[in-house]
């Protein structure tokens, strides 16, 4: 079975922060570059896919030149190959999305896995959207995965921890919670072995956007807490009234 | 401007992000509810309040949530109504449909969205990116519809009667080829890891001794939280670094945070500040924790949780 | 980063009668080993400091004559005009980094049993030293203490020609002049004793004529302890600390303010385990609320808030540190710049301590491998150079205190890829359970700051949950690999005392346990009645007697050492130790040795009984801390079944051990040994350490008499 497995290096912010001359990013010098810890958890689900049935893992992304350091952690892991797509910059995730669909008509794949959301921007839709343009069904927050024949069974995880069985039909898309498994560790020979593997580099077409990114800012800072008074009576039923509409 | 809510329901009750959604629709034109299940009839009185202009009901596919059947269904009606802005709750549900139906119908998406405004015609979303430090402002330009998924408890529910206007919306979706066989309850855990949980009870060095301990672990279990600590409680022995958050602890994220007699080192906030909901008690009301709280209150925390003892 | 806006009043400049320090952090006279006779290890060990950012920076304690001689201890000396040079490289290494020096002018009394010069002290009454039995002083009449003062005088004259800034007139820990003020140490009945004012009298006369010889140009401190803790006896803060500051407080430029006598000095510099930081503050604010000049004091500071909050309060005006300083002298440039999670917090372990009690030895630092060896090996806190070999990878088994300092310093000298791999989910080795002892849970700071660090290295990987076979290793990729397994608790009783196993002792048995059982794996042992087996010497037994005690067991802790625990003694934790377990009813049972352990009892003889006559404790459950064994398995496997060839062929070029797994040892030589290996890992052979500079005298082997017939002493140079 073909797992493709959609990664994204993603960037991280420390303590300080500027923005670009425009206003719509941040300076990229301030910051780093890791792969998306979601992304960890499905290139190591379709790992183990590949363990128990055989066939191959694809790892694919949309990202400059230094993404591919992303691709080849997920080399090491034992992933089999690695596609770059350039061209396709910026924070829209249906504009990825058409992007990764021209990599899923050419490789056919049986799985598609992704992770549930990126963590800089959280957007939780890069593989709904693709599931669609390619025709697949989508099953989002996989927290467990049983591939057999027939139907794959999967544990969608809802709010609270509540489990909702689904039954879906292959070939999907899924996209996978962190804790699914145990994302296995890249011994230095595996890393060094990684950077020595060619990575396929495609282009894509600028699509339209869904979105545009018109500024960033920093959040104002010192709105300051919204203060409750200092009676303990009160205090204790206001947090029991933000515990009961903010928790499940 | 018409605005079209998806309303979310689980196990027949509709969930309260609806109404939070009704909120934040009526700021930009007359808001219409669909609600799509198998049984729509009987979700409805959950979702008839204050600011509903209509609710349209779509009667397909499974009791439980599909992606297949809400998808087509708001393809479907997005193709029928044209509203401008559609509004969902941006939650695991949504996770599974929404972004399809903007790449389907090539129309503006923002997900995880803490704020709308309306400039003229044209909406803006505000969201979040790099870990919450940052946050943008998101534009559709040519987009005849926008779909927005709204962060949940950022807007109040909306309430009262509404006494809206009801349609149906006839659909026959093709077999969802994701299929809903049935819930199962989570196992209970027994490890405790601060990480996963909901709601944190933190205390510092404010509570003074570990005999404090027992009694406000107690309280934590009663409201369904679970106990966590500062550096200073765990320098001191009172309780294992496997409760310590912060910077050489474990970051967290729950949707809410209480933070009962800590100050608020820089370590400490470095592991927590991205909780949804922070509430800090502390008798020091110059407290660096005031700074990233959503709420506070200056007062002793052993009066605050002889309160809170009344209430759980 | 910058400053917090907190933290600006720890910047502002203070003045100092003729001299001004320009921020409030102050490094406290302290001990380093290094004296007088080792000038360049002295200098630089205190220059870092400055050039850490501290506003002011002391020698430790500076005999002032030979009747001052604290041998084995190391004092620094300024008996004569050529000491002066020796002390002058320090004042002028602090001032290139625009910091004050000072010099703690220091005579002893009946302290110091001058084992090398053979003189004899002087002193207010002739009682035996307290904590040195066999030292009788001269009772001083008038002319002696004519001749005691003028000492003092001339000392600071040097002083002031060697270059400092600042020049003591100390008293505490119950030194010369805190004798005469004590009535514990005087019980004249002319004008030096008795009365307050008598008994102030000498101090308050050697202040003076000292301001008078060198108050121009230098600030005089004064060192007090403001209350020893032993009733009317010993100095009490209001019957004459107080009085003695308002006396003399035109006379002072600067008060350092302290607690304790000398025989408890740990309630002074007080271990982590019994005390938490700001310790003195109550007795520092009482001294701020009689003086008009600035006070400064100690109090095992690391929280920047808590400084400076005590500053805001009035409570103290400058921050005076000790120990936070050696475990990280750029403790101020790191608070100015905001780089709070960068402080390499002092844990309070007294480990630095320790070297002095013990007499000779430099200090060393749990926390800091580069304490004491600024010069010796030329190793700067925050510098390291790139690794000449740094086109390697290097694989590090092991993330207990010597694997994570090493995986830090390897990944700070710019090695390709470091690989730190744990078997544990967590780092930290036995520093994961050694904190959650009773007491030790600043000890955790070790951990926090490694972990802190590694995780800012990008070329520095941690993976945890992964336990590594001889072959994982072989083929892990790394050509450098380096084994940080630890040690382990004997589980068989074998002791340094019998040097043999004890018959009986199995910690396999559900009765019997290490504390690695105990305490990593929480092993419990059932029972009221425990009986802890210890020969280790420091806290382990004491600890987990301590441990099971407050849990409500009945403890017999059993050694065959005279003393239980003799370490702490050295660490100034063992009289509150003592105290602790005496108040949870611990029993303690010296001399003897087990014979056997049987299930239900301990029997055990006295080691000097010649009949061997056996005791029977009864024991529900017994504890064995008889010694530690290095856990040499993965090593042993690579080098002897895998060999160097074999690992050669897979590309590993070189394998190190370091730490517990090389040799059980204090926790501070386990991060000194990983420091060091990574410091010298492209040296031609590493597993070597290279010399350092010992700061000998060579003498010039050509041996010529002179006109004496003496063979002079002719140097070669030092070395």
């Amino acid at each position: 079975m073909r797992t493709l497995v959609c990664i994204k290096q993603v960037k991280s912010l420390g303590d300080e922060v500027e923005f670009t001359a425009d206003g719509t990013d941040v300076d990229p010098d301030y910051l780093d570059a890791a792969l998306n810890e979601w992304d960890s958890y499905a290139t190591e689900e379709a790992i183990r896919l590949r363990e128990a049935g055989g066939g191959e893992v694809v790892v694919v992304t949309c990202g400059p030149q230094e993404s591919e350091a992303a691709l080849r952690r997920c080399l090491a892991m034992g992933a089999d190959r690695a596609i770059r797509v350039e061209g396709v910059e910026g924070h829209d995730p249906i504009r990825v999305a058409r992007a990764l669909a021209e990599v899923v008509h050419d490789e056919s794949p049986e799985l598609v896995l992704c992770g549930v959301q990126s963590s800089d921007a959280v957007q939780a839709a890069t593989g709904t959207a693709l599931a669609e343009l390619v025709g697949m069904p989508c099953v989002a927050v996989v927290a467990k995965l049983e591939v057999g024949s027939g139907p794959a069974r999967v544990h969608r995880e809802l709010e609270g921890g509540l489990v909702d069985l689904v039954d879906v039909d292959l070939p999907a898309v899924l996209t996978i919670q962190t804790g699914i498994n145990e994302p296995r560790y890249a011994n230095l020979r595996a890393i060094k072995q990684a950077e020595q593997v060619e990575i396929e580099v495609r282009q894509s077409s600028a699509e339209p956007a869904s979105s545009r990114i018109r500024r960033m800012f920093t959040p104002p800072r010192g709105e300051g807490a919204e203060m409750l008074g200092s009676d303990p009576a009160e205090v204790a039923r206001r947090i029991a009234e933000i515990v009961q509409e903010r928790v499940a | 401007m018409s605005v079209l809510v998806v309303a979310e329901h689980l196990r027949g009750e509709v969930r309260d992000v609806t109404r939070e959604l009704v909120t934040a629709g009526k700021e930009l034109g007359p808001v219409t509810v669909a609600v799509i299940a198998s049984d729509p009839e009987s979700l409805v009185a959950g979702v008839d309040v204050e600011g509903v202009a209509e609710i349209v009901t779509v009667a397909a596919g499974a009791a439980e949530f599909e992606s297949d059947t809400y998808r087509q269904a708001l393809e479907a009606l997005i193709a029928a109504r044209t509203p401008k802005v559609v509004l969902i709750g941006f939650t695991v549900n949504a996770m599974g449909y929404a972004a399809a139906v903007a790449a389907k119908l090539g129309l503006g998406f923002a997900s995880d969205v803490h704020g709308v405004t309306l400039e003229g015609e044209t909406v803006v979303a505000t969201r979040s990116f790099y870990g919450g430090k940052v946050h943008g402002e998101v534009e559709f330009p040519g987009a005849a519809t926008v779909i927005l998924a709204l962060r949940p408890t950022t807007w109040p529910p909306a309430e009262g009667a509404g006494g809206a206007s009801r349609s149906t919306f006839d659909l026959a979706p093709s077999p969802s080829r994701a299929r809903h066989v049935e819930f199962v309850e989570p196992a209970a855990s027994t490890d405790v890891d601060i990480t996963q949980a909901d709601l944190l009870f933190s205390v510092g060095r404010g509570i003074g001794d570990a005999d404090a301990l027992p009694e406000l672990e107690a309280l934590a279990s009663r409201m369904g939280a679970v106990l966590s600590v500062s550096r200073p409680v765990v320098d001191a022995g009172w309780m294992p670094s496997s409760r310590q958050v912060g910077q050489s602890g474990k970051t967290v994220k729950p949707k809410v945070y209480l933070a009962f007699g800590i100050s608020g080192a820089v370590q400490h906030l470095a592991g927590m500040k991205a909780s949804g909901t922070i509430v800090a008690v502390n008798t020091d009301p110059e407290a660096s924790i005031f700074g990233v709280a959503h709420y506070g209150a200056v007062a002793d925390l052993f009066d605050v949780v002889e309160e809170l003892e009344k209430l759980y | 980063m910058a400053r917090d806006p907190k933290h600006d009043i720890l910047f502002e400049p203070i003045q100092i009668g003729p001299k001004t320090m320009k921020n409030r952090f102050y490094q406290i006279p302290h001990c380093n080993g290094f004296g007088s006779e080792k000038p360049f290890s002295q200098a630089y060990f205190r220059a870092t400091k400055a050039e850490g950012g501290y506003a002011a920076v002391s020698t430790e304690y500076c005999s002032i004559s030979p009747e001052s001689d604290d041998t084995h201890r190391m004092s620094a000396r300024l008996w004569d005009d050529e000491d002066i040079k020796n002390l002058s490289l320090m004042c002028d290494m602090l001032h290139e980094h625009d910091c004050l020096s000072a010099a703690e002018l220091w005579y002893g009394g009946p302290h110091a049993p001058c084992m090398e010069s053979r003189c004899v002290a002087r002193g207010p009454s002739q009682i035996p030293s307290d904590f040195e039995y066999l030292t009788y002083a001269i009772e001083a009449d008038k002319d002696d203490i004519r001749y005691l003062q003028h000492l003092y005088v001339e000392a600071a004259k040097r002083a002031r020609s060697a270059g400092f800034d600042i020049v003591y007139v100390y008293g505490s820990h119950s030194y010369l002049p805190q004798q005469f003020l004590t009535p514990f140490y005087n019980k004249r009945t002319d004008e030096y004793g008795g009365s307050f004012e008598n008994r102030a009298r000498f101090w308050r006369e050697t202040i003076e004529q000292v301001k008078e010889a060198v108050g121009d140009e230098c600030a005089i401190a004064v060192r007090m302890s403001t209350d020893m803790f032993m009733g009317e006896a010993g100095t009490q803060l209001k019957r004459d600390c107080l009085p003695f500051v308002e006396l003399v407080d035109e006379l002072v430029d600067v008060w350092d303010i302290n607690l304790s006598g000398i025989a408890e000095w740990g309630e002074d510099a007080t271990p982590s385990r019994f005390y938490e930081q700001g310790r003195a503050l109550p007795w520092q604010a009482a001294v701020k609320e009689v003086s008009k000049k600035p006070v400064l004091g100690v109090g095992r500071w690391t929280n920047p808030d808590a400084m400076s909050d005590a500053i805001r309060e009035g409570k103290l005006d400058i921050i005076a540190t000790c120990r936070p300083s050696t475990s990280d002298p750029f403790l101020p440039k790191k608070i100015e710049e905001g780089r709070l999670d960068d402080i390499r917090e002092c844990i309070g372990c007294n480990v630095c301590i320790s070297r002095w009690e013990i007499g000779g030895p430099p200090l060393i630092c749990t926390q800091n491998a580069t304490a004491g060896e600024e010069y010796r090996r030329a190793w700067h806190p925050e510098k390291f150079t790139p690794a000449t070999n740094a086109d390697n990878d290097v694989l590090v088994v092991g993330a207990g205190p010597a694997g994570m300092e090493c995986a830090m310093v390897l990944g700070k000298r710019g090695m390709r890829r470091v690989h730190l791999v744990e078997a544990h989910e967590d780092m930290g080795g036995t520093m994961r359970w050694i904190p959650q002892l009773p007491g030790l849970g600043e000890w955790a700071r070790l951990v926090n700051y490694r972990k802190i660090q590694l995780d800012k290295l990008a070329n520095v990987e941690f993976i945890p949950s992964t336990k590594l076979s001889a072959k994982d290793v072989a083929e892990y990729g790394a050509e450098i690999v380096v084994v940080a397994t630890g040690s382990y608790w004997a589980t068989d009783g074998l002791n340094g005392a019998s040097h043999d196993v004890i018959p009986g002792a199995d910690a396999s048995l559900p009765w019997q346990a290490t504390p690695d059982q105990v305490m990593g794996e929480g092993k419990t042992l059932d029972g009221e009645r425990i009986v802890i087996f210890d020969n280790d010497g420091y806290f382990m037994g004491v600890s987990l007697a301590e441990f099971y005690a407050a849990a409500g067991k009945k403890v017999t802790l059993l050694t065959p050492m005279g003393n239980v625990a003799p370490y702490m003694h050295f660490t100034l934790e063992a009289p509150n130790m003592h105290r602790r377990l005496h108040s949870l009813g611990v029993e303690i049972v010296t001399y003897h040795l087990p014979t056997r352990f049987e299930a239900g009892s301990v029997v055990a003889t006295h080691v000097y009984d010649e009949h061997g006559h056996e005791t029977t404790w009864e024991a529900d459950g017994v504890v064995l801390v008889s010694q530690r064994r290095s856990d040499d398995a993965l090593y042993r496997a690579l080098k002897d079944e895998i060999g160097l060839d074999g690992l050669r062929s897979e590309g590993v070029d070189a394998l190190y051990r370091i730490g517990d797994c090389e040799a059980p040892r204090l926790i501070a030589d386990a991060v000194f040994s990983g420091h060091r290996l990574a410091r010298e890992i492209d040296s031609p052979d590493p597993s070597i350490p290279l010399p350092f500079r010992r700061e000998r005298r060579v003498v010039d082997p050509s041996f010529v008499k002179d006109e004496r017939g003496w063979y002079a002493e002719q140097l070669a140079g030092a070395v």
